[in-house]
Formats: structure tokens, sequence, C-alpha cells
């Protein structure tokens, strides 16, 4: 997701190709290719340009209604779902069935499988999903900071925050039965919008990190130095 | 300039016609992996295609006109000729990807509330900027790949 503007204009974009299956959108306005993932011109006159990231959230609709009962929601296009243009509700199946095509050969994960990713000061991590429903949470420093991957309760809203809490890390578990957080040092509760609904921390926030639900092939082609999470260590530094 | 040589021109400009339209689009292949000349090359092609589609039309539209006079079974194939370099001149001005994947054309939102046709389970996309929040169900995102939209007065591309 990314700011249109830049340089004080406004872009206007278009799908207009595909790179190693991640999209190529092109600007009307100076005919440039930009890369879906990265934002960045690629090609044209504004070759080398980035836009700016727009913070985003891949979360269950479930989820996001109780944090956001004010919000929209972008209806569907009646002729295209209509047409069944509309993916079924389990296409993720359907999807990992799909062949890849790309030349990524790195395999520490299977091509399809399905990551959370962060990027901290240059620093890219990826953790597989099965491993963050498993141990949830999962505490970790990446890029130095200490940051903790949380999942809801739906087993697929993940998202990521910063650790530090008073500039110190702080340790977290989490509350089996709700989707709570627990720091080990005030025992304090804290919502899956990082926020403290209970304890002596309550009120407090906790820095969000931006996450990014992607396939392996992909976020290993767009961050080449990624680490890997692996189960089982105590802490890792990356 | 003797018949030969208008038939291997025309024969010529009709192989360059097509390639600048085929090449393209035979590179930018969904399940085809791209490499970063493959890609350069074909923004450059697609650039000038345009122009020169038409400007290949136009040569062989006179090159056919010249070679009608003299022609007599060959004339069915002079005008079957014409064929590839229309169809590159249409096709060059096309944007195959959004036949694909058509663009939401003018995008409409419902309240939270009202959004019947998200199910609870349904993943999707959240922005929340100044104030305005947005939710871009996933299974429509997967399928036009690119909303744009204004959250918060700010304007923005919706990707997937």
């Amino acid at each position: 997701m990314w700011e249109t503007t830049i340089d004080g204009r406004t872009l206007h974009f278009h799908l207009a190709g595909i790179n190693n299956q991640n999209f190529i959108m092109r600007d009307e306005e100076t005919g440039s290719w930009w890369q879906q993932v990265t934002g960045e011109a690629i090609l044209g006159p504004l070759k080398g340009r980035r836009l700016t990231r727009v913070p985003q959230d891949e979360i269950s609709f479930a989820l996001w209604k109780r944090e956001q009962p004010m919000g929209r929601v972008l209806r569907p296009d009646p002729r295209a779902a209509a047409a069944g243009r509309y993916a079924p509700a389990d296409w993720e199946t359907g999807i990992a069935k799909l062949p890849v095509a790309t030349q990524i050969r790195d395999r520490r994960l299977d091509l399809r499988e399905l990551v959370v990713g962060v990027t901290v000061n240059g620093r890219a991590k990826a953790y597989r999903m099965t491993d963050v429903q498993q141990q949830n949470p999962i505490i970790d420093t990446v890029g130095g900071v200490p940051l903790v991957i949380v999942a809801a309760a739906d087993g697929r809203s993940v998202r990521a925050f910063s650790r530090v809490v008073d500039g110190k890390p702080a340790d977290f578990f989490a509350r089996p039965e709700a989707t709570l957080l627990v720091d080990s040092a005030t025992g304090s509760e804290w919502e899956f919008a990082g926020r403290a609904v209970g304890g002596p921390l309550t009120g407090r926030q906790l820095a969000k990190i931006e996450l990014l639900r992607d396939y392996w092939f992909d976020w290993r082609a767009y961050h080449p130095d990624t680490a890997v999470y692996s189960v089982g260590l105590a802490r890792q530094r990356s | 300039m003797s018949r030969r040589l208008l038939w291997f021109l025309l024969v010529i400009i009709v192989a360059v016609t097509l390639a600048v339209v085929i090449v393209p689009a035979w590179v930018i292949q969904p399940f085809r992996p791209q490499s970063p000349r493959g890609l350069e090359v074909s923004f450059a092609l697609k650039r000038v295609a345009p122009f020169v589609t038409i400007v290949a039309l136009l040569a062989c539209l006179a090159l056919v006109v010249k070679l009608w006079r003299g022609a007599r079974w060959s004339r069915v194939f002079l005008v079957i000729i014409l064929l590839p370099p229309a169809v590159s001149a249409w096709f060059a001005r096309q944007n195959h990807f959004e036949w694909m994947f058509n663009p939401l054309a003018n995008a409409g939102y419902a309240l939270a509330d009202a959004a019947t046709f998200v199910a609870d389970t349904d993943l999707v996309m959240a922005v929340a900027r100044n104030g305005e929040a947005v939710a871009y169900p996933i299974r429509q995102l997967a399928y036009h790949h690119l909303v744009p939209d204004t959250v918060g007065r700010v304007p923005i591309v919706v990707t997937y």
C-alpha cells in the first residue's frame, strides 16, 4: 500500500505487468513502471524513486470490525462478482497448488510456505506461519529491536510489536483463552491492538512494527538477506 | 523498385510490428520468471509500440497499394497480410493485464456493520489514517490487484 503523491504530484496507477509473480504498476503521468512490493520505480522517468509506504494490517474481518466499528469496507464490483472473478473463501488452499515460476533456489522453506516477515533497521526476518501459531507469542530481536510476534485467537491475524516498555525489553506470554498477552515484569494484560487493558501498565501502547504476510519465495525474492526464525532456540539475535 | 524487394520489405515490416507487441507480452507472462534485462527490453518496446505499429501499418498499406496493380492471385494474400499489422497497432494500445484483472471502476464502500458481503473469517487489508479506517477484503484485492483510494485525506493505492 502506497501513498501516491510524490514531489507534490498525485500519480494514477494501472496494472502493467508482472515481475516474478509480483506485479508491476504503471503511472499515467510519466509511464514509469513500479514494483508493487517495494514501491520503487524500476523503469521509466521516475526510475529509482520510491513511494511512501502506508502501514497496513492484514487481519480477519471480525477482528477489524471490533477495532474499527465506524470504518468503511470496499464493496465488490458486481460485474466481477457475477462473472465469478473473485476467489472462493478457501482460495489460499487453491493457490498453494499453483506452480511457482521463480529463480529463487533458497529452500530453507518450501516456496509456497506462508510466512510473516518483518524488516527492522534494514534486517529482514521471516517467521513460518505455523511457528507463529504454535509458539504464540514469539519473542525475538531483529535489527537490534526486541519484538514480539503475536497471533490472534482466529489463528490468522498476526501482528508484531516492539517489546520495549519504559526503555526496557519486556517478556510476554499468552493467555490461552483470549487474545491477551501478559508481560512477565508487571503482569499487565495487553490486547491484540498492542494496548495494555489491565494491570499497572493500563493504557500503554506498544509500538507497532510492520509485518507482511507472504509466501516464502516472494519474501525471499525481495529480501535476499533474510533470516529465518528457527523454533527451539531460546533467544535469537539477528 | 522491383516487386521482389517490395514483397521483402512488406514481410520484414510485418515481422517487426508483430515482434514489437509479442516480445513484451511473452516476457511478462504470469507464470514465467522475468529477468531485469527482459523487463528493460519489454518496457522500451511497449513505449515505442503505439508509434511504431501505426507507422508499420501505414508502411504496409503503402506497399500493398504499390503491389496491388501488378498482382493477380496474390491480391488475396495482400489483403490478408494487412491483418497482422492492424492487430498489432490495436494491441499496442491495449492493456491486456486489465483484461485479465479488471480495474475496480467507481469503487463503492459500505459501513462495517452493513458489510454483509464479507465473512468474519475473511482476511482484510486494513488502513487507518487521520481518524479514518478502511478495510479492503483480500478476496477482492487478489483479483483487482490495485485499488486507488483516499484515506484520511491522503491519496493512496492499495496493492496486493
